[in-house]
């Protein structure tokens, strides 16, 4: 990467790491995704800072193209992230459906009781 | 045996009346649960007013999470028999006696609505998908079914609590069903019945919608997210 490519990823990353230190202050975000996002926020300073890690690492694996190695990274993360919200996201209807149910019961219960 | 007939409706108060004074003339000894689906007119004042109980949904859940409610109501409450019976007029009430006569030796009854062909017309792109759901069925259950999506049915009350928790929500939920009761070692019979046409509401299918469904259903099946331990009667 070149130098001005680096200057932008570092302020992205910092920028990033205050907006979910801001979130979770505010209590929207969950502790969870927070220190997700955190480590996110970290790994992308650290490769801004010292370009060599990250190069030093895909020249390990044997990636002759750099980038690729970041990219890869990317791209695996974010397919598991979203797996994980599928998961979240189907067991949260599952509950949703669930509560509807108990709430529809305990109306008929109410309303026979005769408030 | 204590009878339940299960009505999940959506906004379906133009046609509920009828349907509840024409079902409480053929069988005034059933109870009668209506599932009001997060309706935005007066199926569940409707309901009421005709004197059957009414559960009211905070919101539209679709007909297989109205269908679960009315299994649950009917296991809380101690069914020994409950049926599927459609809100809008598509049910002869005539034919609920010869659905539940086919549970003296079955655990559940499906209606169909082919006993006589010319009695109901579909599309061809529902008769397509019907095609291809009861080839898929047949394939799974090794059983042969001519009307797998009917929503016609009867259960006693093994089936009632699987269903209670276990019943599939999403649409085409009564194919899903089907294979389920099956799987889960139940005797479940096809029962020829006639059908009237649909008094009010939309059918529920667009061609796109139906292909999706039917790839959903396909993996649900596949995946053999059925299998269920084997019951006695």
């Amino acid at each position: 990467m070149s130098g001005g490519a680096h200057v932008l990823v570092g302020l992205l990353a910092l920028g990033a790491l205050f907006f979910v230190v801001r979130l979770v202050r505010l209590q929207v975000l969950k502790a969870k995704y927070s220190i997700l996002w955190l480590t996110v926020g970290a790994a992308l300073a650290v490769a801004a800072a010292a370009p060599g890690v990250l190069d030093w690492f895909a020249e390990k694996l044997g990636i002759g193209y750099e980038p690729t190695l970041f990219l890869l990274l990317a791209i695996g993360f974010l397919l598991l992230l979203s797996m994980h919200f599928s998961y979240e996201l189907s067991r949260t209807e599952r509950r949703l459906r669930t509560l509807a149910e108990e709430l529809a019961l305990l109306r008929r219960d109410r309303d026979s009781r005769g408030d | 045996m204590r009878t339940v007939a299960i009505i999940p409706a959506f906004n379906e108060a133009k046609t509920l009346p009828a349907v509840l004074s024409a079902l409480g003339q053929q069988v005034p000894e059933h109870d009668v649960i209506v599932i009001d689906d997060g309706s935005t007119d007066d199926t569940a004042l409707v309901a009421r007013e005709a004197g059957a109980d009414c559960l009211s949904l905070p919101f539209n859940l679709g007909i297989g999470g109205a269908l679960r409610l009315g299994f649950r109501h009917a296991v809380e409450q101690g069914y020994e028999i409950g049926y599927q019976f459609d809100a809008d007029g598509q049910h002869d009430p005539s034919q609920v006696p010869v659905l539940l006569a086919a549970l003296d030796e079955a655990h559940m009854a499906v209606g169909s609505r082919f006993a006589n062909p010319t009695d109901y017309r579909a599309g061809w792109s529902r008769s397509l998908a019907m095609g291809l759901l009861r080839w898929l069925v047949r394939r799974l259950t090794g059983q042969r079914f001519t009307d797998t999506s009917s929503g016609f049915r009867a259960f006693r009350r093994p089936v009632l609590e699987l269903f209670a928790t276990n019943y599939p929500v999403e649409y085409m939920d009564s194919v899903e069903a089907l294979i389920l009761a099956i799987r889960g070692g139940f005797r479940v019979v096809e029962v020829p019945v006639s059908m009237g046409d649909r008094r009010g509401g939309a059918p529920s299918n667009r061609n796109l919608r139906l292909v999706y469904h039917f790839l959903r259903v396909l993996i649900v099946l596949l995946a053999g997210s059925h299998r269920r331990p084997a019951s006695s009667l």
